[in-house]
């Protein structure tokens, strides 16, 4: 079955990635990542001494040999790591020639494709809330395991953009949903007038491990309408009447640098990846370029 | 509060344009976008966070800029020197006489000559002064020595054109004296605003005069009407004859309808065709029974309407009674009798004032009482005349005075004389005929008495044997004639005054003029003569003083004044002349210029901001 979100060429490719988590995973449920518990895998963790009940076959029977003294072998527990997916679904993403939410739906989708191939637990937390989608949006709430992927991908793409997000109420209400902090992806245009520190902040003092993606559209950056304008927030219905030419081009742009370099020292201040891109980036140079240069996976 | 420019004024209705623009309500285009908040940071960010930001090629900048630098020019009122000279002083002379009545310039040349001259007065510096001067029959002045804009303005506003003809010389010679007062280095300026239809203007040649003739006028389409006379027909007493000349003035032919009216009824009317530049002589014979005016109008359309109609009172005749006082003189008694309604009475000498008779001739007599009415005295010695009188034995005859009406169709060719009176011209008379020595008749008039006086005994000459005696005798009782003297007080040129004597002081006189309006002169006390100064408008005008009443009227008949082709150059006697000058309005304010296209710019500014944001 084609899949409309990435092509099986580059699906073949991000299966040779795995993404990389600088901190071990605090998962309670076993998958391939190293963790901090004990348990059982055949990497070598530490020695403790016997007391009654432990299973004999762990004893060191070496060790017994030279000292006399049980000593019992303990091994690494490998867990899963979860992988946190902050989907803006706001009527704001629905802009763009290609669309926002279309190109964020495809960056979730590759996240979403290497963590499974690499057994970890996925979920994506579209925002805001659509009563109409409960149903998808409960099935991307957890998911694991390859077999999952095309599931996966069937309910991104039944995803729809529409309402008035809130970015630090989704991201805050995510890092307290989270019982293990874990990769955290937020997909947004940041366009959100309340800001987004206070959720970038909640997830990264929750322990996740943040990459943050900002998708604009072309014509937010490089605006083609001119004159006498009365301009409608999608979102919030507000008006803002300008007067553009393009002899103001140059000052619009500087702005909208000027927007993305504070959101971008914000997030180095904190450890955040931060990616800004436009809707019409190519996605294979994004992904397999612009994310493994910054070890978001490799 | 003056203004220097009131007309600029009318740039105050530029505000409502202003207000315009403001009122009109920008059209914008909803447009719906992700979001409004990268617009919101653009639009604050934009606005003035910081007193300075780098300056930027802008071009809506350099348009305000342009237009500032303009607007501040206009301010300084820059101005360029260079076709007028610096001048101090400008006599501004504006012609108001009859052919600036023309209409080859529309609506007419004296418009045309006024737009001129407010032109100039634009053009005058803050620091410059001018005087305006109307001329026409007389010299008005309408403004005196001013550099106030607004009134040499009114000034030149409430000049207006008359009948008469133009009589420039007194005007140039006040402004000669104002001009001389400002002293050689003063850069003076006499602007003459005038067709050129003036009289000779010789004494001026060796003045060197600052004149700067503007010409003003085309064409010179007119038929005018230069000469009218009325008197009884020689051939037969009981009518009248006309004697009309009409000039063509253009180069060429011109026909037109010539009609004769007798108190308003037209009783003949004559068909002309005049080529140019000739003369018609008519001759219209009409019977006549009482006094009456006599009126001829040119009916064709041509420049100039003033000179196409003229009036003459015309008076009926009376018989001539005249007394000749001599010791025998057949030749002049003969003469006198020939001479028609002449009613002749001779006697050796004269014992009263003779106020019984038209005219008294004295032939070689000294009368016992002078005679207070008119004198034709032949060889009499008068001490009251005359300084100084000598006398000539056969003096050679130099010069007679042919114009003189007294000398027409006379000759002194082969007039010998033996002996004669010569006297120095008095005051009150021109001399006729000139000696080497001095002057051997003169005529004039004494007070209110016409005197012909001949230094010479006509017997002691070979004159009574010429044909020109006769004739003298004819054109002496006419001229002497006190009702001709009267009938030609009844014609008055434009602009000269009308004179009339009183028999008895009056209190009061009443003139009608041709408009119909009426004016009231007081008259002194001791007044033996009514003078009415005001016939600056062609026409017949009626004067009651007491029980009379009298008509007279007031013709132009002036071939110069008719002969409208405007002169290219002035001519002041044999060498000196002043050609029209090219030279337009010296426009030397620029401000206004600068203003205008100041506000062009601010269109030009308008139009691309709004373009640039299209």
């Amino acid at each position: 079955m084609p899949n409309p979100l990435l092509t099986p060429e580059l699906l073949r490719r991000l299966e040779q990635f795995q993404l990389l988590a600088a901190r071990r995973a605090k998962s309670s449920a076993r998958g391939e990542r190293r963790s901090r518990a004990r348990g059982q895998s055949v990497e070598f963790a530490d020695h403790r001494n016997y007391v009654p009940g432990d299973d004999f076959r762990y004893l060191d029977w070496n060790l017994y040999g030279r000292l006399e003294r049980l000593f019992l072998k303990l091994y690494e527990e490998e867990r899963e790591l979860p992988v946190r997916i902050f989907l803006d679904a706001s009527e704001s993403m629905s802009f763009g020639e290609p669309r926002k939410f279309d190109f964020a739906r495809q960056i979730a989708a590759a996240v979403g494709y290497v963590a499974l191939c690499g057994f970890d637990r996925v979920t994506v937390a579209a925002f805001p809330d659509n009563r109409n989608e409960t149903a998808i949006r409960g099935a991307l709430r957890t998911v694991r395991g390859r077999k999952s992927a095309l599931n996966f991908f069937q309910n991104l793409t039944q995803l729809t953009a529409t309402g008035a997000a809130n970015l630090n109420e989704a991201l805050r209400r995510g890092a307290l949903e989270a019982r293990q902090a874990g990769v955290a992806v937020v997909l947004s245009d940041f366009l959100d007038p309340a800001g987004y520190d206070a959720g970038l902040t909640a997830l990264v003092a929750r322990g996740f491990q943040v990459n943050a993606v900002q998708i604009l559209a072309p014509e937010e950056l490089s605006p083609s309408t001119f004159g006498d304008l009365r301009l409608v927030d999608a979102e919030t219905g507000g008006l803002q009447e300008v007067t553009f030419g393009r002899y103001r081009m140059a000052a619009y742009q500087q702005t909208v640098q000027n927007f993305c370099q504070r959101l971008r020292e914000f997030c180095q201040a904190r450890g955040i990846h931060f990616f800004s891109v436009s809707s019409n980036t190519v996605l294979e140079h994004l992904l397999l370029k612009q994310l493994r240069q910054a070890e978001v996976w490799g | 509060m003056n203004f220097l420019a009131p007309t600029s004024l009318l740039f105050g209705l530029t505000i409502p344009v202003v207000v315009v623009f403001y009122l009109l309500k920008r059209k914008r285009v909803v447009k719906l976008v992700s979001s409004t908040l990268l617009w919101q940071k653009f639009i604050s960010e934009t606005q003035a966070s910081a007193p300075f930001q780098k300056l930027r090629r802008n071009w809506l900048l350099i348009l305000q800029i342009i237009m500032l630098i303009l607007a501040v020019l206009a301010l300084s009122r820059p101005y360029f020197a260079t076709h007028a000279k610096s001048s101090q002083l400008r006599v501004l002379i504006l012609d108001a006489s009859a052919s600036m009545q023309a209409t080859d310039e529309m609506p007419s040349r004296f418009e045309k000559a006024r737009k001129d001259a407010l032109q100039w007065v634009d053009s005058l510096r803050d620091d410059d002064k001018m005087v305006v001067l109307q001329v026409a029959g007389t010299t008005e002045v309408r403004q005196s020595e001013t550099g106030d804009k607004s009134a040499l303005r009114r000034a030149i506003q409430s000049c207006q054109a008359i009948d008469s003809p133009t009589r420039l010389v007194p005007a140039l010679k006040m402004a000669e004296s104002l001009v001389r007062d400002r002293g050689k280095d003063s850069n003076s300026e006499i602007h003459l605003f005038s067709d050129g239809a003036v009289p000779d203007l010789k004494e001026f040649e060796n003045k060197a005069l600052p004149l700067i003739y503007h010409k003003v006028g085309q064409g010179a389409n007119n038929l005018g009407i230069t000469g009218l006379d009325v008197r009884a027909n020689p051939e037969d007493a009981t009518q009248r004859a006309i004697y009309v000349s009409v000039m063509n003035f253009s180069t060429n032919k011109m026909e037109t309808e010539l009609e004769l009216s007798l108190d308003g009824k037209v009783v003949d009317a004559r068909h002309l065709a005049i080529n140019g530049g000739e003369t018609s002589a008519q001759v219209f014979l009409a019977s006549q029974t009482s006094d009456g005016v006599f009126t001829v109008h040119l009916t064709t359309q041509d420049d100039l309407a003033a000179d196409n109609t003229a009036s003459i009172v015309s008076l009926l005749p009376h018989p001539v009674k005249v007394l000749l006082v001599t010791r025998g003189n057949r030749f002049l008694e003969r003469a006198l009798r020939s001479t028609p309604n002449v009613e002749l009475t001779t006697a050796p000498d004269l014992g009263n004032d003779g106020s019984t008779y038209d005219f008294v001739v004295l032939d070689n007599v000294i009368p016992t009482v002078w005679p207070i009415g008119n004198i034709l005295a032949f060889h009499v010695m008068q001490t009251n005349w005359f300084d100084k009188v000598s006398q000539v034995d056969s003096p050679a005859i130099v010069d007679w005075k042919a114009t003189h009406p007294l000398l027409r169709y006379v000759g002194f060719d082969n007039v010998p004389i033996g002996k004669s009176f010569a006297v120095k011209p008095p005051s009150w008379g021109v001399s006729l005929l000139d000696s080497p020595q001095d002057s051997l008749m003169v005529a004039g008039e004494l007070g209110r008495q016409r005197i012909v006086w001949v230094g010479f005994d006509s017997l002691e000459s070979y004159w009574p044997y010429r044909f020109s005696f006769p004739i003298f005798i004819q054109n002496a009782a006419d001229w002497l004639n006190p009702a001709n003297a009267k009938s030609s007080q009844l014609l008055v040129r434009a602009g000269d005054a009308f004179r009339l004597g009183l028999s008895q002081p009056e209190a009061s006189a009443q003139i009608t003029l041709p408009d119909g309006a009426t004016r009231k002169l007081t008259l002194e006390t001791n007044a033996n003569e009514i003078v009415f100064g005001d016939t600056f408008h062609q026409g017949i005008y009626r004067l009651h003083v007491g029980t009379n009443d009298t008509t007279f009227c007031v013709d132009l008949l002036d071939a110069d004044e008719s002969n409208i082709k405007p002169r290219e150059e002035l001519v002041l006697g044999s060498y000196t002349k002043v050609a029209a000058t090219k030279l337009q309005r010296t426009n030397m304010e620029l401000w206004r210029s600068i203003a205008a296209i100041a506000l062009l710019v601010l269109m030009i500014e308008w139009w691309y901001y709004h373009r640039r944001t299209a």
